[in-house]
């Protein structure tokens, strides 16, 4: 079993391991965020927002800074060199967010009768989304035709940054998931008031005195600052999935907050680890067949929902 | 007699919330207009409306007429573009921050299916702005308890909010607006999709919160029965603000005129059962015009009394 190779041979663990943990850090995260995307139906907002991620990695590679260093680079530079790229993807996701956050009508916003402003922000995410991507994809592959100097590594391919990669990962990138995904959480906890006010309840939130547009821009960062963790494992293009899918698969199963958590955050561990291992196993891109294990679940979640309707019609 | 304060109106006496004459009204509009932007007609224009505490108000309009905007000016929300609005001589954003107004959305504003229960919806209305480190306080805890009780919301509890039937969501509701302890109730629409005996059970509610609390509500609605039922004022609002009347006068002959609408669709085509709790007599006049006993109206908060039998 090529999985238990990968994880215990002491050659090939230093190059799987991280991904596992990266993948763990994700679905802690993602648990608790997916919930709130499906609920506020997000899930449009954070397919641009991860889109973003592509223009943000196309910027980092015009700059240079592709996130890999030549063979005998110290493992600070290493570090170095993962935390810049990532650092202007966050930047670049981040104020996407934002921009998008303030395109979206928002009940402390005031004036949204005869404007049309929720289809203008549908359109105005739209319009991000295909030029995040276009723009991404032009200077991605601009940079991957320069002649590079002698030993200059060649940076990772657009393939690579749409789908993910298992052997992309690297301890860094693990480290800076795991600090991500307790500040995600940290901040949702203290949060989770106004949160839960705000997304069950929009307009009675605001009438109450929650500052829902703030509210709203929190969960959007927490939303980027998860995506870029996600996209090294995942890619930009799957980003979202990991954001909709656990947090669909919780409601599905329960209808209690904290039994809804609970299966979110089972649902994306058994999505994110079935997704590496069939990886791992059959050699392909983490970010899909962690999408498909995610989508499995979730389709059997629907199957238990059913069966559990019907029977209890029956009964 | 005490006078209602914002920590304590659960436990406050039925007649505390009696006027004094030098107490701030619970709602003074004075001069508002408002537009959307890029629009030529405003959507609500030069409004007048002094409410003393305790009162119990019904804005009756069709579709359109400027309810929800009027609703959203007082929240504070929206911001008029001339006049001012004063709740218990606070802004509207200050009376916001104190939990001066308990608001009561319409029922489909709630996102069907939300994961909480009952008791977790009522003590977001009540913790909302609690620190993140606190547990629930005895005292909050207490009114989450009593406001559950009051709408008569004990036996479900512990269900999950999307179970719920769409009158026993608006109790729930409304119980999340008392545990905040307002000092006026906000309801937008709160009989829209509840037949009869719902709504016959929600005016009832409403007149049993008023009677232990002593609260000043005002109801946005435009069902007639709503308002005949649960309110000692109604005003007419339609763009302007036509006129304030007890509910005895709104005939439907008063209502063609004010809304140019079809009044049947208005009444629901059944009888209207007209309370009028506090005996008030009454007739509304559109702005400007001679009513039946002969006097002319020109303000828009003209009160039509009818003439003394000698």
């Amino acid at each position: 079993m090529k999985t238990w190779d990968y994880l215990t041979d002491p050659a090939l663990a230093p190059i799987y391991r991280p991904s596992v943990v990266a993948g763990l850090a994700v679905a802690l995260m993602g648990a608790p965020l997916a919930i709130l995307v499906v609920l506020k139906r997000l899930a449009f907002i954070g397919q641009g927002v991860s889109h973003a991620a592509f223009g943000g990695a196309g910027i980092a590679y015009a700059l240079g800074i592709t996130g890999v260093v030549a063979a005998g680079a110290t493992a600070g530079e290493a570090a170095g060199a993962r935390l810049a790229f990532t650092g202007i993807v966050l930047a670049f996701c981040i104020a996407s967010a934002i921009g998008i956050g303030r395109m979206t009508p928002g009940a402390e916003r005031g004036p949204s009768r005869a404007s049309g402003s929720a289809a203008r922000a549908d359109t105005a995410i739209a319009v991000v989304l295909v030029a995040s991507m276009a723009f991404g994809f032009l200077l991605v592959n601009v940079v991957a035709r320069r002649t590079r100097a002698p030993g200059q590594p060649a940076p990772p391919g657009v393939e690579t940054v749409l789908f993910g990669s298992v052997v992309g990962v690297s301890w860094v990138d693990a480290a800076v998931g795991v600090a991500v995904a307790l500040v995600v959480v940290g901040t949702l906890w203290w949060m989770r008031r106004p949160l839960l006010f705000w997304a069950l309840d929009e307009t009675s939130a605001a009438a109450f005195g929650v500052r829902t547009e703030r509210v709203k821009m929190v969960l959007l960062v927490l939303n980027a600052l998860a995506i870029v963790t996600i996209m090294r494992l995942a890619g930009v293009l799957l980003a979202t999935a990991l954001l909709v899918l656990p947090g669909a698969t919780g409601l599905r199963l329960s209808d209690r907050l904290s039994g809804v958590m609970a299966w979110s955050l089972a649902a994306g561990v058994v999505g994110v680890m079935g997704g590496l291992v069939l990886s791992f196993e059959a050699d392909l891109s983490p970010g899909p067949s962690i999408v498909l294990a995610l989508v499995g679940v979730y389709g059997v979640a629907c199957g238990v929902r059913g069966g559990t309707r019907r029977a209890m019609r029956a009964g | 007699m005490t006078t209602p304060t914002a920590t304590s109106p659960l436990a406050s006496p039925p007649d505390a919330v009696a006027a004094r004459a030098d107490a701030p009204a619970a709602l003074d509009i004075r001069a508002v207009s408002y537009s959307y932007p890029g629009t030529t007609r405003p959507a609500l224009e030069a409004i007048n409306l002094r409410l003393e505490p305790g009162t119990r108000l019904g804005i009756l309009g069709p579709n359109g007429g400027g309810k929800t905007t009027l609703l959203r000016l007082v929240l504070g929300l929206l911001k008029p573009q001339t006049g001012e609005i004063r709740v218990f001589g606070r802004t509207p954003r200050e009376a916001r921050r104190e939990s001066l107004i308990g608001y009561v959305p319409q029922r489909a504003e709630i996102e069907a299916g939300f994961p909480l229960s009952v008791r977790q919806v009522v003590t977001l209305g009540a913790t909302h702005a609690a620190s993140a480190w606190r547990p629930l306080k005895p005292a909050q805890r207490d009114a989450v308890e009593k406001a559950i009780d009051l709408v008569d919301a004990r036996e479900f509890a512990d269900r999950p909010i999307g179970k719920l039937s769409g009158g026993q969501t608006q109790r729930v509701l409304i119980a999340r607006a008392l545990a905040a302890s307002p000092r006026m109730l906000l309801l937008d629409e709160p009989t829209v999709g509840i037949d009869i005996a719902g709504q016959r059970r929600f005016a009832e509610l409403l007149g049993r919160i008023h009677t232990n609390l002593g609260l000043t509500v005002v109801v946005v609605s435009h069902s007639v029965r709503t308002m005949a039922t649960g309110c000692d004022m109604v005003a007419c609002l339609r763009g302007r603000l036509h006129s304030h009347t007890a509910p005895a006068g709104l005939t439907p002959q008063l209502l063609a005129e004010l809304f140019s609408h079809d009044v049947e669709g208005l009444f629901g085509g059944a009888d209207v059962v007209v309370a009028t709790p506090t005996g008030q007599q009454g007739h509304a006049h559109v702005h400007g015009e001679a009513c039946d006993h002969g006097h002319e109206h020109h303000n828009a908060h003209d009160h039509c009394q009818p003439p003394t039998t000698p």
